[in-house]
């Protein structure tokens, strides 16, 4: 169905290509660094500044796509065993939890990225019990999911500093960029938020 | 000239000319073997990578690259490898099935993306309605990530012109900084693009790139080559 304001939706398609693009590039930097993409995250921080600037449905389709196009055009992270795909789903949950807590709840962008942590925590834990099953990995799901957790709190502190800075600066430097929050009258994306990218 | 950031390489071959439709049928083919053949007896499994080995071959992609490109998984397929050596039969009887099968899958994906470009995937992807918004969003990406890997490069090249003699901490403080209003003047531009896809004609509606003929013969290449795979786990099943 045709979107009731073109330009809005243009403008989000092209701010979720350049941040996905972001998504791709940061992990190559950091891997070129010699840095652990598994301890500092790199791939999570653009997905979640996605949450908050793009409708749910947007950014749930970025956090799906980054992880397995990154997988494709760089090889990690790698498609078998499936890290790319449990990536997929958990930063889709959490790039669509940020963004409906955020800008549908409208509540603080704290609670919204903390919730989004915890989301991604509980989304891995269920994607590794099912990939378990699946791949007959012998690893029991529960010390992947604390194994993770565990490695990643320097990447979690990063999202925690650095996520809610960017949103800022984009939301000051950029306004005309970043699509109005649901409740705002003066919206001109309340009445196409919903669609598919 | 554009940068592309994928690992396709460039050659002339059979598999390169093939569609990629045929090539995806057959990938999930060969991928579905791989995951439930038998790990014991062990030949479905070293069938399956003599098939791997010589469609490597007919795509002219090195044995080389192949391995650099595996080298990366080497801590994510043999750490629990090497873990599960230490436990008792059954354990080492999974993590060696583990490593097997992750070493298929992940050695048949590079395979595939070797002789298929980036570009050709995520059309493929777009022509399937259910899946165009993916698509899409992914040659959005793709067109992001090339202007953002030149601009990088040519900062780099700038900085390295100005002051060669550099130490390498320097110049990657140099380029973080340099990236960041670089991001600042890419989000910028693509509100400019925004403007450009509506003055084009855009109306909020994703259209689905011009339907490709069907090649029967390539399709029915990659039919063949993913039932082979089959045949082989399913007679390792049997067996």
């Amino acid at each position: 169905m045709p979107n009731t304001d073109p330009l809005a939706r243009a403008r989000e398609l092209s701010l979720a290509g350049l941040l996905g693009a972001l998504g791709l590039l940061l992990p190559v930097g950091f891997h070129a660094l010699g840095w652990a993409g598994k301890v500092f995250l790199p791939m999570h921080l653009p997905i979640v500044v996605a949450g908050f600037l793009l409708a749910p449905s947007t950014a749930a389709s970025l956090g799906f796509v980054v992880p397995l196009l990154s997988a494709v055009l760089t090889g990690m992270p790698p498609l078998a065993p499936p890290i790319a795909p449990l990536m997929a789903v958990e930063l889709a949950a959490k790039a669509t939890v940020i963004s409906v807590v955020y800008r549908r709840l409208r509540l603080p962008l704290w609670v919204a990225l903390l919730l989004g942590i915890v989301v991604d925590w509980i989304v891995l834990a269920l994607a590794a019990v099912a990939a378990a099953d699946f791949f007959a990995i012998a690893v029991p799901p529960t010390t992947y999911l604390w194994g993770v957790i565990a490695l990643s709190v320097p990447g979690t502190i990063i999202q925690i500093v650095a996520a809610p800075a960017a949103v800022a600066g984009i939301e000051r430097r950029l306004p005309s960029l970043v699509p109005a929050r649901k409740s705002n009258p003066a919206s001109p994306r309340s009445a196409s938020e919903d669609d598919e990218p | 000239m554009p940068h592309h950031i994928d690992l396709y390489l460039k050659h002339d071959s059979p598999l390169h000319r093939l569609d990629t439709r045929a090539k995806s049928l057959a990938l999930a083919g060969f991928v579905t073997a791989a995951l439930v053949a038998p790990a014991s007896p062990a030949w479905p499994l070293l069938g399956l990578c003599a098939m791997l080995a010589s469609t490597a071959f007919l795509g002219r992609v090195p044995a080389r690259v192949v391995a650099q490109r595996l080298l990366p998984l080497a801590l994510v397929i043999g750490a629990p490898f090497l873990l599960s050596l230490l436990g008792g039969e059954s354990t080492r009887a999974a993590g060696g099935s583990f490593a097997a099968r992750s070493l298929l899958v992940a050695g048949a994906f590079l395979v595939l993306v070797a002789v298929t470009r980036a570009v050709d995937l995520l059309e493929t992807i777009s022509s399937y309605r259910i899946l165009r918004g993916l698509g899409s969003l992914g040659e959005f990406i793709l067109r992001g990530a090339s202007l953002l890997l030149e601009e990088v490069i040519r900062t780099n090249r700038a900085w390295a012109l100005r002051a060669p003699g550099a130490r390498a901490a320097k110049r990657v403080a140099a380029l973080t900084a340099a990236s960041v209003s670089l991001v600042g003047r890419a989000a910028a531009r693509s509100d400019r693009v925004g403007a450009a896809m509506v003055l084009r004609g855009f109306d909020g509606t994703l259209l689905a790139p011009p339907p490709r003929p069907l090649p029967l013969a390539e399709i029915g290449l990659g039919t063949a080559f993913a039932l082979a795979c089959l045949l082989i786990a399913g007679l390792g099943r049997w067996a």
